[in-house]
């Protein structure tokens, strides 16, 4: 940093640049051109110096002339009338005999971003396009674009994307991709590039004489293209089949999408597809760049979503390494638990036990919850593992394995035995809430079956006070309740000394209530308590949850090799709710505020946002469709938000609900097989506003009705209220349809 | 792909040079960059991808470099590190490291090739011997004013320049075998895998056009040269060059191409056939607390015995606290590296065939550490000239100038470590 303060700074500077003797001096006068440029990029308002730079453009040293132009680009938009100067030098250079200086002053002019400067850039574009040196072509090529943006909602201008298109036949391969690149900008609103089948088979055939970059982006573009025949089909994938192999991850992940999406109506060639992309994905996988590994191991999840068994005999590749970084040692955690199957089970699970004892808590907690999932499968060898977990006795284990046994025991009852074997000893080594939460919970739904659970209790039931906790008392006052009704002798003590504290001494208001509200229900009398807080000790329906039938890989082709695979499909969904309006942009008509003047960051985004609640219609999101776990955890952490019964006379076909339900927009998560008594789906719904609605459908033959409960995330009647005349009206006209 | 601008930000996030290509995203964004990232680290979250708001920040780490880019579209990820790559190599080939104070030193250049990499958020010319054509680090000196532009800016082969005059005409060709190892503490080979990279080195004038011969079991199948003494070996996962024509690759398995000049990679491959690691290393690591650590090593080559296995180092692991080392080695030289926590045990030849050990001993200080420890791998560095794990091998290497030079080709194999690592328990 400079001692002087910057306003000296630029007074000394200024000084300097107006020196004639520094301007005669060449080398004088670019030290002190640089000296500017330095300042700007630690970035002291180097602005004052305006005039004094652009009098420097005017010089035959083009290194010179790069930092002038640097710098105008830099400070343009903060004085606009001043930069207006600049242009005459810089068009006088855009026809200078030097294509490196026409190209530099053609790329800076465009990258002005000033209000009134697209009258002057018109015409070098326009000239530049037609320049013999294809560095200016390339140059003017994206010029046509950066203009584009410069004139906000202007109108398209005809003949200059006629010469684009014609420009595509080019003899430059950079100017072919800046090309598409730029009709895609100027054209968004009309659905970006038309890729017609002379354009199509004209970059078929240009792809092996592009770049990596051009390669990757024209393969993005060819997705527009629908073949006219199977045959045509068949020729392009072949034409490009050998670009799977290509050195460059980003263009195998580009091929790998064209093929799935091209193929979308012959799954037997995705299949093949997604085969031959095995070897360059787990070649990714172990790449160098951790990045791109990463990336390629969320791919490799992706695809293990659609196709369960894909890369089960290259499970070792997933085994991770001491030095990886977390976030690498999490994603293998992952794909190791999806793509577990009989023969590796074994193996992976001695793997992943290794973890458990890593030095790093996060990472053995990680995988700790994976030999969670894994049990729902393998539960007796996982439930082992577990067991044998909690005789380390550490405490960041300890309280991961009793959560996990938690989880298990509702989805799969057959290990409650095992589980309730286990637990004695445990509350020794738990410190923090979830994992006490998780150890109560037991205690108080299996108590019968846990010798010492009465003491285990009592012991929390004695520090209730030094408890910090409120959400372990709550637990603590249902768990002990229960655990009074099948074991009232040991617990009634105890109970009314937990029930005296909450009432009288507990300061938080929810610990309070919940306490009173048991008291006032033990008024009542021991039948009703049953009647009301004994409720099913586990719900294995729930497992199908786990278990959903195979998604079909077209549910996610068109987020292959985008962020969305890389956030995950729930974070991505969290994300882009805020981004809401700007991924169904294009789509949109755009609203006046992208004024010419002003910055050029597209604030309508925003008030796009603001707009969609207002219009009052409901919209559903299409593709919004969320993982299983994503639901499950939603699911139970909602309160039933409307519940109503239907009709539902005669036959029942679930494929075509399913079907009809995707038409307006509802995804089926889950499902039970045709004809299971009672049938039960679970559904997910999302509107343009991110409201997310999980829908349960309960069908019991035998009483002729369809139960529906909806939960919704955001508590608004009014969408609520439009969603389930939607969801009426689908299940009424199926159920016509079938009667 | 598309970013909306490229930052260069200090180990402390602070921007030392930045670029916005596109203007669709406030410059001051890159503001949050260090706080999410700090965040994300606390909370073990911590991913090459992180958001905020609209804009998605894509990032690598480069010594004490941050390099960021910014998108508020669904970028293609992969490329965008890629580009994030590429910009690394570029400039590294230009400053040798690439540091905070390269960097500062070369604001200038660093300016000149981020205008030249990319354009409105797209990659344009990220070749960089092209850029040194007509980016030069002398950029100090005065040029005349009158540079040219060169050929290859123009060019339809954009990897090569027309016009280029060696006295001598040469290539050399290096195979280079990398043995990817991960062993289990138990002793079992978890993961065995070979990557082959064959890099050339070209000194030719003119427009060559080059084919080379492999002894690919595809091709010998093809030409029914398979059966016999000729040995071929099957290659997976082949990647090329972009110079390679891949077209007649897939047709008939020929490597044709015209090379670019000076130094480059013209194909990789993987062979993930399981092969007899190639040393083998037996340990016992005894750590009596708060007294001493006992490491007994004992390394086996277990290659064939005319070769030999040069530079040799096996680091083996020791705890933080350990003291006053002692060593006894039958051949080599042991050091103890306290700043890794390692101890290296060097030998410069290891024949194959041949065992050898070490033995190390440590004092423990009697007041034992608090924090527990993580349990490292043992690594093992080597290279084997003159060999190759997969037998690979150079049939010919056929150049053909229209001016009808003769040209030599030049072949070396070596086979040498990659990712080594034994588990210790």
């Amino acid at each position: 940093m400079p001692y002087l303060g910057s306003e000296d700074v630029v007074k000394e500077l200024k000084k300097a640049l107006c020196n004639p003797h520094i301007q005669a001096d060449r080398l004088r006068y670019r030290n002190v051109i640089q000296r500017v440029i330095r300042y700007m990029t630690q970035g002291l308002d180097m602005s004052g110096v305006f005039m004094e730079m652009v009098k420097a453009s005017a010089t035959v040293d083009i290194v010179q002339k790069k930092l002038v132009y640097l710098y105008m680009c830099t400070y343009a938009p903060l004085k606009p009338d001043l930069a207006l100067l600049a242009i005459n030098t810089l068009c006088k250079d855009c026809s200078d005999p030097n294509p490196m200086v026409r190209g530099l002053a053609l790329r800076s002019m465009c990258s002005l971003r000033m209000p009134g400067v697209q009258e002057y850039i018109q015409q070098p574009i326009l000239n530049g396009l037609r320049d013999k040196a294809s560095y200016v072509r390339r140059v003017a090529v994206l010029g046509c674009a950066k203009m584009h943006n410069l004139h906000g909602d202007s109108e398209v201008d005809g003949a200059l994307v006629n010469e684009l298109y014609s420009l595509l036949r080019d003899q430059d391969p950079i100017v072919v991709v800046n090309c598409l690149r730029s009709l895609e900008e100027i054209l968004k609103q009309e659905g970006g590039v038309v890729i017609n089948k002379p354009i199509a088979h004209h970059l078929l055939n240009r792809m092996s004489k592009l770049d990596q970059w051009g390669q990757a982006e024209v393969l993005n573009f060819l997705l527009r293209y629908q073949p006219r025949s199977e045959e045509e089909l068949f020729d392009i994938l072949n034409l490009l089949d050998s670009f799977l192999k290509s050195s460059s991850p980003g263009v195998v992940m580009g091929a790998t999408k064209f093929f799935l999406i091209l193929a979308k109506k012959f799954p037997h060639v995705q299949t093949d597809v997604l085969v031959r992309v095995k070897g360059p994905l787990l070649a990714a996988c172990s790449s160098e760049s951790r990045e791109l590994c990463f990336v390629a191991l969320c791919h490799v999840r992706q695809i293990l979503h659609s196709l369960p068994g894909h890369f089960s005999s290259h499970y070792k590749k997933f085994f991770c390494s001491y030095s990886e970084p977390h976030y690498i040692k999490l994603q293998k955690v992952e794909v190791l638990c999806e793509l577990v199957n009989d023969e590796n089970v074994q193996q992976v699970l001695e793997e992943l036990r290794g973890y458990c004892t890593d030095v790093s808590a996060d990472f053995a907690q990680a995988a700790i919850f994976a030999i969670g999932g894994i049990a729902r499968t393998y539960t007796d060898q996982c439930v082992q593992i577990l067991t044998e977990l909690l005789g380390l006795r550490q405490e960041h284990i300890t309280t991961v394995v009793v959560q996990t046994f938690r989880d298990l025991v509702w989805l799969c009852p057959q290990c409650t035995e095992a589980v309730c074997q286990a637990l004695p000893g445990c509350e020794e080594n738990i410190q923090d809430s979830e994992g006490k939460q998780a150890l109560i919970w037991l205690l108080g739904v299996h108590g019968e079956r846990i010798p010492n659970a009465p003491y285990v209790l009592e012991d929390f039931v004695e520090n209730v006070k030094s408890e910090t906790f409120p959400a372990v008392k709550m637990e603590l006052l249902t768990a002990l309740l229960r655990l009074f009704l099948s074991r009232p002798a040991e617990c009634q003590d105890m109970l009314g000394r937990l029930l005296y504290y909450c009432i009288e001494e507990e300061k938080d208001m929810a610990v309070r209530d919940r306490g009173l509200f048991y008291y006032r229900l033990l008024l009542v009398g021991i039948d009703e308590v049953k009647r009301i807080l004994c409720s099913p000790k586990s719900d294995p329906t729930l497992g199908l949850l786990e278990d959903p039938a195979e998604r079909p890989v077209n549910s996610w082709a068109s987020d292959f090799n985008t962020l969305v695979p890389v956030y995950g499909k729930a974070h991505w969904a969290t994300i882009s709710k805020c981004q809401g309006a700007e991924r169904c942009g294009p789509e949109l008509p755009k609203t006046s505020s992208f004024a010419a003047s002003g910055p050029l960051i597209p604030e309508d985004n925003k008030e796009r946002e603001q707009e969609l609640p207002d219009s009052g219609a409901l919209m559903l999101v299409p593709n919004r469709q969320l993982t299983a776990e994503y639901f499950e955890k939603t699911w139970l952490s909602l309160k039933v938000a409307h519940q109503q019964v239907l009709p539902w006379r005669g036959e029942f076909h679930p494929d075509t609900l399913q079907m009809a339900l995707q038409v307006v927009n509802i995804q089926t998560i889950a499902m039970s097989r045709a004809g299971t008594r009672p049938w039960k789906a679970y559904l997910s719904a999302q509107d343009d506003t991110g409201c997310l609605f999980l829908i349960e459908l309960l069908l019991e033959p035998e009483n002729s009705e369809m139960q529906i409960s909806v939960k919704q995330n955001e508590a608004r009647t009014e969408t609520l209220n439009s969603f389930i005349s939607v969801l009426e009206t689908v299940i009424g006209t199926i159920e016509q349809i079938k009667s | 792909m598309s970013a909306s601008a490229v930052f260069i930000l200090d180990v402390k996030g602070k921007p030392l040079i930045s670029r916005n290509y596109k203007g669709d995203v406030a410059m001051s964004k890159i503001e949050h960059f260090m706080p999410l990232l700090v965040q994300r680290e606390e909370e073990g979250a911590l991913a090459p991808l992180l958001s905020h708001g609209q804009v998605h920040f894509l990032w690598i780490k480069h010594s004490n470099l941050y390099l960021v880019a910014t998108t508020a579209k669904n970028a293609n990820a992969s490329l965008v590190y890629s580009f994030l790559y590429k910009t690394i190599e570029v400039f590294c080939e230009y400053f040798k490291e690439l540091e905070e104070e390269s960097i500062r030193d070369n604001f200038v250049i660093v300016y000149e090739l981020l205008d030249e990499l990319m354009d409105f958020g797209f990659p344009q010319t990220t070749d960089s011997k092209i850029l040194q054509e007509y980016i030069t680090q002398q950029s100090n000196k005065l040029e005349t004013g009158k540079s040219r532009v060169p050929p290859t800016v123009t060019n339809a082969v954009s990897w090569r320049s027309e016009g280029i005059k060696y006295k001598k005409n040469e290539v050399f060709i290096d195979v280079i075998e990398s043995v990817n190892l991960l062993v289990n503490a138990n002793g079992s080979v978890l993961l065995s895998e070979i990557v082959g990279t064959i890099k050339l080195k070209v000194f030719l004038s003119g427009m060559p056009e080059l084919r080379l011969g492999l002894n690919d079991r595809v091709l010998f199948e093809l030409t029914g040269l398979s059966g016999g003494k000729n040995k071929s070996v099957e290659l997976e996962d082949v990647k090329f060059h972009q110079c390679v024509r891949l077209s007649r690759f897939d047709n008939d398995r020929t490597i044709s191409f015209i090379p670019p000049d000076g130094d480059f990679e013209l194909m990789s491959y993987r062979l993930s056939t399981q092969v007899k690691p190639l040393i083998w290393i037996e340990s016992v690591i005894e750590k009596f607390s708060h007294s001493r650590v006992e490491i007994m090593v004992k390394a086996k080559g277990q290659f064939k015995k005319q070769s030999v296995a040069n530079g040799v180092e096996i680091s083996v692991p020791v705890p933080s606290d350990a003291d006053s080392p002692r060593f006894k080695t039958s051949v080599g030289s042991a050091k103890y590296v306290p700043e890794r926590n390692v101890v290296i045990w060097s030998i410069k030849s290891f024949p194959g065939g041949k065992e050898y050990l070490m033995r190390a001993h440590f004092g423990l200080p009697s007041v034992e550490k608090e924090e527990v420890e993580g349990r490292p791998p043992i690594g093992v560095k080597f290279e084997i000239p003159y060999f190759t794990v997969s037998g690979i091998q150079v049939r010919y290497m056929k150049i053909i100038e229209k001016s009808g030079y003769q040209a030599l080709p030049w072949v070396r194999y070596i086979t040498q470590s990659g990712d080594y690592q034994l588990r210790t328990s």
